[in-house]
């Protein structure tokens, strides 16, 4: 059974490992923080940022490199 | 209704789709038809109309019963003329005197055989037999009664919807022929010679023990009393009849509800269907008692723990409290604290209250559908390569392909009408491949044509799909104008390069997929070549964690092998629900507002903005599986759910529980006390289709209309409830009919532009798109280009990721969940039918080797144990499965098989992996823990729903 951080962590891994063809880490991070930034709520967002914040150690680096770009973008 | 026919005459035989046209005279009236016409169909055109009894417009030209002789000049004797075709300048008489005597000498040979017994006859007023005795003049019987005849012969009473009077037959053969050119099931059959010639089901067994589906081709066909509905014989003759839409799976067939004032006699499948053209199947035909069964719940009920009692009370009061419950739990924990989930069996017009509710009155994007748990991959997937998230095709589209690739759908039990059409193309000689674990019905047809099953291994489409494309591009077979015409040529090329590496080629993944790599290259080679080739999948294709992926691969072999654009081709995904579609259509997902318009984009959210009157939020809301989480994390505590039993159809039911015991308000309105309204607060009776107007989207995009043929036994149709809530809420929705509704979907979604109720009533269906660039629907889409930015389509890389549910030493086997004919999704309709005789439990299917290897027979109780939970339920041993795989249905809640299933889902939608969860089987002697705990809660919840004064359960 997931709790809310488990399933956000697992969810955005499982999005890097699937487009894991698209190229570099970085052309994977952004079709990873893409995704996130249509389809998750805003809810699911802090959280990442929050677990981001504290180092994202259970994050595949491609998922990592995704949420900093995309909170840096929503910072810019 | 615009129809090039008049759906309810008879014209003896079908329709010659010929355009070269012949005229003839018959009767003295010139008339012109397509070559190949039949002389009865053209005399019928002119409104001649020929005596017949063996020939019926649904089925092929036969020629036994001699009734329709004509006279053609220049011809000897009196030919058929249901088997003789309309030739140019042919001069046919239908009428004169030797023809009249000819006609009542046959007439007079029925009859001598036929109980005369008319007035009591349940077909008394309907029957063809007794109007052919009245069109031909038979005036006496010379051969007198007392002769050898049939009428002792035994009735057959086995089926519970419909009954067989052998003593009435006239062995026309129309129910043989309907059952094999209409079902295609071949159950029936003429048994003997002369005299003793006699319909037969099966082996001579009773219709009940035979092959029949019950799926009312025969009763429809029979033109005299020998098959005849049930209700028929309790009821009468109906008066009026109301043309509808069926509500259970995504074919949509039409229907006529055949009433006694407010009482549905029979529902007969409606010729003039578009998706259906008058067939049926033993659940949209008979299966609608639940309608008014004791089960349904008829007044508003709340209580103020899950634990007590139910208290009816007033509409007013039930609102008012769901309301205030709402805006506290809102005022407490804040705007995003609540949501609502939406139905796939409830209208669009519904589906479109239930979210614009929840965005526009709870002011969030917390809104999902159980399209979720089933094509949400769908949705993701067509929309990344071919720019929207819909089939391509109409079902009549299959009749004009030469190569069907099925994968992962069991058209003949899930989808059983547009089943029985493939079939029929099938027999007519298309190649068929199938891609399934089980060896499924459709690979039992006769055809002419050659048929590949790839028997893969659970959890290996992606692998599949690949190497199917693999073949396609390494052996040359793409269409390659069609990918430089209509294809995006970067992501072509992205995408070309993967594919044409060795690791998808079909011997690096034969020990992946367990399909033998010569079967994948012959099955890719049958499909590429094919003139046209199509591809129809199901949620064996989207429920997995790799869904959308597959979705995709699907999608990029049918741009590879240039099968998009046109008729006979296309990418085909079979919709489970009746309007799955439609509740995607209409916004129901939490990023989306109706049209897939995405709820960040500023320029569409003003659109909305303006007409609705409020600020709409610009984040995505909450899905169902993060609705859960949230739920038991205690920040979600607010649900409405319309039409949707989350406890019974979503994975994991020990999590789905614990969300919904966390929860502070759930709003649960359904027609019955299904799982989820267990843990309901408020209980809203909710309305059969019978009992309400608006509209469904079948898996074709066809939007049908659903129109009120009973006033709804709680007093209000679904949307109205949705408008109290909302009302109540403060925030006002005032719509006096649904048709208002869509006035609304219209001027919001660019794809239904073109849609409203007088055009709906006009053309009897309209499929969308439609607009000023289709005015009346788009049948087949991306004809000319695709609707992404450029207008072509986009290839997309599918890289195969193994799930991470995989057989272990622990769990050795893989459970797979699937669907049967004679129920429906969750069960809470059909269970409460007399479809139980057919399925009233689900079992689990085991290979032989397995079974033995467990010392298990057929019957025993078997514990079935994943990571998730554990069930029991009884063993069927079955070689449809392979060594290594188990299968059961979910269409009993006591059955518990969602108890095992996990929370593994698809990478982009979050779509459940229903299909492949690694389990371990035993041998067991009690029900699993759950089990017991279920069945002592639903005595709980039976009990307090009877305290309320309200209809006792199941």
């Amino acid at each position: 059974m997931h709790n809310e951080q488990e399933r956000i962590i697992s969810m955005i891994n499982q999005i890097a490992e699937n487009n894991i063809s698209a190229g570099d880490e970085s052309a994977v991070a952004t079709i990873v923080a893409g995704h996130v930034k249509k389809f998750w709520p805003r809810r699911m967002k802090n959280m990442l940022k929050d677990y981001i914040e504290q180092g994202g150690p259970a994050l595949h680096p491609a998922a990592l490199q995704a949420g900093k770009q995309l909170f840096e973008e929503s910072k810019a | 209704m615009l129809q090039h026919f008049d759906p309810n005459k008879d014209y003896g035989t079908p329709a010659s789709l010929s355009e070269k046209q012949v005229t003839l005279e018959i009767d003295g009236v010139e008339i012109s038809v397509p070559e190949g016409t039949s002389v009865m169909r053209a005399a019928a055109l002119a409104d001649i109309n020929i005596p017949k009894l063996c020939a019926t417009d649904n089925l092929e030209a036969f020629g036994s019963c001699r009734l329709c002789a004509v006279q053609i000049e220049g011809r000897r004797g009196t030919p058929a003329s249901c088997t003789t075709p309309a030739e140019q300048g042919m001069k046919v008489s239908t009428q004169n005197e030797k023809l009249a005597k000819l006609r009542r000498n046959i007439m007079e040979l029925y009859i001598s055989d036929h109980p005369l017994d008319c007035l009591t006859c349940p077909t008394n007023g309907d029957c063809e037999l007794q109007d052919m005795a009245g069109a031909v003049g038979l005036r006496e019987v010379r051969y007198g009664f007392d002769g050898a005849n049939h009428l002792d012969a035994p009735k057959d009473t086995s089926n519970p919807y419909f009954t067989f009077d052998a003593s009435k037959c006239i062995v026309c053969s129309r129910c043989v022929r309907a059952c094999e050119e209409v079902q295609g099931t071949f159950a029936l059959t003429i048994d003997g010679r002369g005299f003793d010639s006699k319909v037969a089901a099966g082996q001579n067994e009773s219709f009940l023990d035979s092959e029949c589906v019950s799926c009312g081709a025969c009763v429809q066909a029979c033109p005299t009393a020998t098959l005849s509905e049930n209700s028929l014989i309790q009821m009468g003759q109906p008066e009026h009849s109301i043309s509808t839409t069926c509500a259970y799976c995504g074919v949509g067939c039409s229907f006529k509800a055949e009433m006694k004032g407010d009482q549905l006699v029979r529902m007969v499948p409606d010729k003039a269907g578009d998706a259906n053209h008058g067939h049926s199947c033993v659940k949209g035909r008979f299966a609608f008692g639940y309608a008014t069964h004791k089960d349904r719940i008829r007044t508003p009920m709340i209580r103020d723990a899950i634990d007590q009692p139910w208290k009816e009370v007033s509409w007013e009061e039930a609102i008012g409290f769901a309301a205030n419950r709402l805006k506290s739990i809102q005022y407490e924990y804040g705007r995003e604290s609540i949501g609502g989930i939406t139905s796939s069996r409830c209208t669009n017009e519904e589906t479109y209250l239930v979210q614009k509710l929840i965005r526009a009155a709870f002011g969030n994007n917390n809104t999902d559908t159980c399209a979720r748990v089933c094509h949400s991959p769908t949705g993701y997937g067509l929309k990344q390569t071919l720019g929207e998230s819909a089939g391509t095709q109409t079902f009549d589209s299959v009749m004009k392909s030469d190569c069907v690739l099925v994968i992962g759908a069991n058209p003949t039990d899930a989808h059983p009408v547009f089943g029985s059409l493939m079939r029929r193309r099938l027999r007519q000689g298309a190649s068929l491949i199938v891609a399934d674990p089980r060896e499924i019905d459709i690979l039992k047809t006769p055809h002419l044509g050659d048929s590949v099953h790839l028997p893969l291994r659970p959890g290996t489409n992606v692998a599949l799909i690949n190497a199917l494309a693999h073949v396609v591009i390494t052996e040359g077979l793409e269409d390659t104008d069609f990918i430089a015409k209509r294809c995006e040529p970067e992501a072509y090329a992205k995408w070309r390069a993967f594919i044409a590496e060795s690791r998808n080629a079909p011997e690096a993944v034969e020990d992946v997929t367990g399909v033998p790599a010569e079967s994948v290259r012959q099955a890719a080679r049958t499909f590429a070549n094919a003139p046209n080739a199509s591809i129809y999948y199901g949620l064996g294709v989207t429920e997995h964690s790799q869904g959308s992926t597959m979705v995709m691969g699907i999608a990029n072999l049918a741009l590879a092998t240039g099968n998009i654009g046109r008729e006979g081709v296309g990418v085909n995904p079979l919709r489970g629900q009746n309007n799955v579609q439609g509740s995607c259509d209409m916004g129901s997902f939490p990023h989306e507002l109706p049209g897939y318009q995405h709820v960040a984009d500023p320029m569409v959210r003003s659109r909305f903005e303006k007409v609705w009157g409020v600020t709409l939020d610009d984040e995505p809301g909450l899905r169902i599986p993060n609705m859960f989480d949230a739920a038991i994390a205690g920040h979600f505590r607010g649900l409405y759910v319309q039409g949707e039993d989350i406890a019974q159809s979503d994975p994991n039911t020990q999590h789905v529980e614990a969300a919904l015991r966390a929860l502070d308000c759930l709003i649960v309105q359904d027609i019955f006390l299904n799982e989820t309204a267990k843990f309901a607060h408020v209980l809203l009776p909710g309305s059969t289709f019978l009992e309400k107007n608006g509209t469904f989207t079948n898996a074709e995009r066809r939007i049908n209309r659903v129109r009120k043929v009973m006033p709804p036994l709680s007093g209000k149709e679904d949307w109205e409830v949705t408008v109290d809530l909302a009302n109540a809420l403060g925030y006002p929705m005032n719509y006096s009919h649904p048709s208002e509704i869509m006035d609304e979907i219209a001027l919001l979604t660019p794809t239904f532009t073109g849609v409203n109720y007088e055009k709906l009533d006009k053309h009897g269906s309209l499929q969308w798109p439609c607009n000023n660039e289709f005015p009346i629907g788009s049948p087949i889409m991306h004809v000319e280009s695709f609707p992404t930015l450029e207008g072509k389509g986009h290839f997309a890389v599918t890289e195969f990721v193994p799930t991470s549910e995989r057989a272990s030493r622990r769990f050795p086997l893989l459970l797979t969940t699937g669907r049967i004919l004679s129920q429906y999704n969750v069960g809470a309709q059909t269970r409460r039918t007399e479809n139980q005789v057919w399925h009233h439990e689900d079992k689990l299917e085991i290979h032989p080797h397995d079974a033995e290897e467990r010392g298990i027979n057929e019957g025993d109780w078997l514990g079935i144990s994943s990571r998730a939970g554990q069930t029991v339920l009884r063993a069927h041993i079955s070689k449809r499965m392979q060594p290594g795989v188990v299968y059961t249905t979910f269409h009993h809640p006591g059955s518990g098989a969602n108890v095992i299933t996990t929370d593994n889902s698809d990478w982009a939608t979050n779509c459940p992996e229903y299909k492949v969860t690694a389990v371990q089987v035993e041998k067991v002697s009690q029900p699993s823990e759950w089990q017991k705990d279920f069945a002592a809660n639903h005595q709980r919840q039976q009990k307090l729903l009877s305290e309320a004064g309200a209809s006792s359960g199941e």
